[in-house]
């Protein structure tokens, strides 16, 4: 357990509401005010902005705030009457992306000067386009700089149509020829609106939609949306359950990990890397299927436990070989120059990048922040278990490959460690009329969900924030300064997001 | 560089032979759901309909129409009606037509 | 003139691609774990080289469009422009349960089933379709492979009763 700082009080009536969860509710004159002293003095990290209507049309903005040192989130409720909310960007540039959703999704706009960008909606989204909110608004433009750098740059399209197996994403490349100097992501091609179509519905079948939004976080982002449910209910998870749940999530991190690696193999041009790690990679879903029926771990999870148990002999048989081959793997990456020379000083974010726009996950930790939602903001059984996060330093794509191959070494551990505590389980939850927030630490990072349930226990408003959602926008820092087109595809891969996580 | 080469000759052929052959690990894969149909009951069957969470399952009368399309191997229909609902083991499931994945199974079990 | 029979088609998909075929693949809004079981097809526990399939990453080459995803609209641009670049002969095969309609009801944002914007020659259902069902589904399209669905019929008693 982290040693705990003096706590400072709170600049709002922050009470308990759940384990781990404190929340107020302020009026938007106290909103500037209060973020800023959370994130100044208390040091807090703003985990997200979303905002919800009611029926009757009333828009509610909350804050979330990461208080690691004090495993506490801190959820801020602030009613918006009129078009204007009070702007949290200016001062928190990490803030940004979520007010431009807030724009898009119910026409409330920020107080600032600064233009909005597109996020989720495509260009010829109309009117009558789904959205999370009521009121009309006028369509957000694009907004692109213009560069002139030593003669002309110009932006150069690529996508969203890509290579075999990489996601649909845009990316405009500004260029004066092979520097890039900006690069913008449009990932508006794959928005399905999944808050929106998990309104209205039971937990149950809001988990079958959760886990299949970002599949290769199916994990992570379920087991946030399981526990806010369970949070919601006042339940506790069976011990054996819970076991099981975690021996997935650390599955889930390992086979992610190894495929980054893969992946990164593929953007250097090491064929025969990428081919033995993409052994490991299958030799491990294998092992997933095995354990738990399913290659990439969809429904394993249920609200108040699990569906099924795990095939413990089939992952003490197979897991330990499947990591010993990938340490062999990386072993002999990190000896080939060939490769290592690229990924050396590409793709660097710095710590105060990392922290100003507040990331999280190996990405953060690579970086030298010591973030892990795991050991920050334990619950079971994490709160039981022996855990060290994995931190680097220096932030390059070499940096965040160590950091990965560190955490599937511990998470190894973990799982083999649980094994014999793992078991079926699972209790009825029924929230009603109530809210609650749940998080996890996928793959990619700390996974939020909030959820609140009307009075017949169906979902109200579902908000889901996976890591990727955190995680893309330092992409466009990491891709400036010295890099060139081909070290692109390689900072993509070490970065190891997912389209579909921000997109929804 | 030549470790690369050794390695990969150390550790042998890792490639299917499919079509030649079926690996053994594929009995571990979610597949889509085959029916006792004696034993599905009108009940039953409306509980798996419910329980069905991507519209694979409908009933037409006495009849269950699955959509092997539609149907994301979860289990949930497994889970409901065990006894009556098993895995099928097919994950051969290609075709060339959308309208020959919608089978339609009798239920044989009588109102339940 | 009559419609084509199932085995004429099958003998024409063999004769235009049974010994080499390019795959150009386009994803209209999946989960992204389709497009992780895509890329294993040419890693070596499946190898998928040894067809004579290829993946490319350019249209023009393309003989066969891979599609995962519920034809999200706001990829529809990207979409027909890459079915438009691809030469005849050509066919497009649907991979997943988005793609047939399963997991995203039609609404202002998706379509919802891949057939609703192109013409489908080969459905994969899954979800996600494991790498030995792509490889079963490409090796139909190219009339390597019957279909096994189709003489199937899910009901243990009737199979049984054969």
């Amino acid at each position: 357990m982290t040693a705990r700082t003096q706590t400072q009080k709170l600049p709002a009536a922050f009470a308990q509401v759940a384990p781990g969860v404190s929340a107020a509710q302020i009026d938007s004159a106290q909103l500037g005010a209060i973020t800023h002293e959370l994130a100044d003095v208390h040091r807090a990290r703003l985990a997200d902005l979303f905002a919800s209507e009611s029926e009757q049309g009333a828009v509610v903005l909350r804050a979330v705030y990461a208080h690691d040192t004090e495993s506490r989130y801190l959820v801020l409720e602030c009613p918006v009457s009129g078009p204007l909310f009070p702007a949290l960007s200016d001062l928190d540039p990490a803030a940004f992306v979520e007010e431009c959703e807030i724009y898009e999704q119910f026409a409330i706009r920020p107080d600032s000067v600064k233009p909005l960008n597109r996020m989720l909606m495509p260009p010829h989204a109309e009117e009558s386009f789904p959205r999370l909110g009521r009121r009309p608004r006028p369509p957000l433009k694009d907004v692109h700089a213009r560069h002139v750098v030593a003669g002309e740059a110009f932006e150069f399209p690529f996508g969203p149509v890509r290579a075999a197996g990489w996601e649909s994403l845009y990316m405009g490349l500004v260029t004066t020829g092979e520097e890039v100097l900006d690069l913008y992501l449009a990932h508006w091609h794959k928005h399905r609106g999944i808050e929106r179509r998990l309104a209205g519905l039971e937990s149950e079948r809001a988990l079958f939609f959760t886990e299949r939004m970002d599949g290769l976080n199916a994990v992570g982002n379920g087991l946030a949306l399981c526990r806010a449910i369970e949070s919601a209910a006042g339940a506790t998870v069976p011990t054996a359950a819970a076991h099981t749940r975690s021996i997935a999530l650390e599955l889930e991190r390992i086979y992610n990990h190894a495929a980054a690696i893969a992946a990164t193999c593929q953007t250097t041009g090491l064929s025969v890397g990428q081919a033995r790690a993409e052994i490991v990679l299958e030799r491990l879903l294998r092992l997933n299927a095995a354990a738990f029926g399913h290659r990439y771990l969809f429904d394993v999870l249920a609200p108040g436990g699990v569906r099924r148990a795990p095939d413990t002999a089939a992952i003490r048989e197979q897991l330990p070989g499947a990591c010993a081959e990938f340490r062999r793997v990386v072993q002999a990456l990190l000896r080939t120059n060939s490769h290592v020379d690229r990924l050396e000083t590409t793709g660097v974010l710095t710590r105060e990048q990392a922290e100003r726009l507040s990331l999280v996950g190996p990405l953060a930790r690579a970086s030298g922040c010591t973030i892990d939602s795991r050991a920050d903001h334990p619950f079971a059984p994490y709160d039981q278990l022996e855990l060290a996060p994995a931190v680097g330093e220096g932030g390059d794509v070499l940096a965040r490959m160590k950091v990965m191959v560190a955490e599937v070494a511990a998470s190894e551990r973990l799982v083999l460690d649980q094994l014999g505590d793992a078991g079926p389980g699972r209790i009825d939850v029924s929230p009603r009329s109530a809210a609650a927030l749940g998080w996890a630490e996928s793959p990619r990072g700390e996974a939020l969900v909030w959820v609140a349930f009307d009075s017949r226990g169906s979902i109200e408003r579902a908000r889901l924030r996976p890591a990727a959602v955190r995680n893309w926008r330092a992409f466009d820092d990491a891709a400036r300064a010295q890099n060139v087109f081909t070290d692109i595809p390689i900072i993509e891969a070490s970065f190891w997001l997912t389209v579909a996580g921000f997109a929804r | 560089m030549a470790y690369w080469f050794l390695r990969g000759l150390g550790h042998g052929i890792v490639t299917t032979r499919y079509p030649k052959a079926i690996d053994v690990w594929t009995q571990t894969l979610p597949t889509p759901p085959a029916f006792h149909s004696d034993r599905l009951t009108l009940a039953l069957a409306d509980r798996l309909v419910a329980v069905c969470p991507s519209r694979a399952l409908a009933r037409e009368a006495d009849e269950l129409v699955v959509d092997l399309g539609a149907c994301t191997a979860c289990g949930r229909c497994i889970d409901e009606g065990r006894g009556a609902v098993e895995a099928s083991g097919v994950f051969e499931l290609a075709s060339t037509s959308r309208e020959r994945l919608v089978k339609r199974v009798r239920i044989g079990g009588g109102a339940g | 003139m009559s419609e084509p029979t199932a085995d004429q088609l099958r003998r024409r998909a063999l004769a235009l691609f049974g010994r080499s075929l390019h795959i150009r693949t386009v994803d209209t809004g999946s989960c992204a774990v389709c497009e992780s079981e895509i890329r294993l097809l040419s890693a070596p526990p499946y190898d998928l080289h040894r067809l004579g399939f290829f993946l490319t990453p350019a249209p023009r080459h393309a003989d066969l469009l891979l599609v995962t995803g519920p034809a999200v609209r706001a990829m529809d641009n990207a979409l027909l422009k890459a079915y438009e670049a691809t030469p005849d002969p050509k066919a497009v095969v649907a991979v997943g349960a988005c793609a047939l309609g399963g997991i995203y009801e039609e609404d202002g944002l998706v379509h919802g089933a891949l057939d609703r914007v192109l013409p489908i020659d080969v459905y994969i259902p899954g979800c996600p379709p494991s790498p030995l069902a792509l490889l079963q589904g490409l090796l139909v399209a190219v009339g390597r492979l019957e279909e096994r669905v189709a003489a199937l019929s899910f009901d243990l008693v009737a199979e049984a009763e054969r």
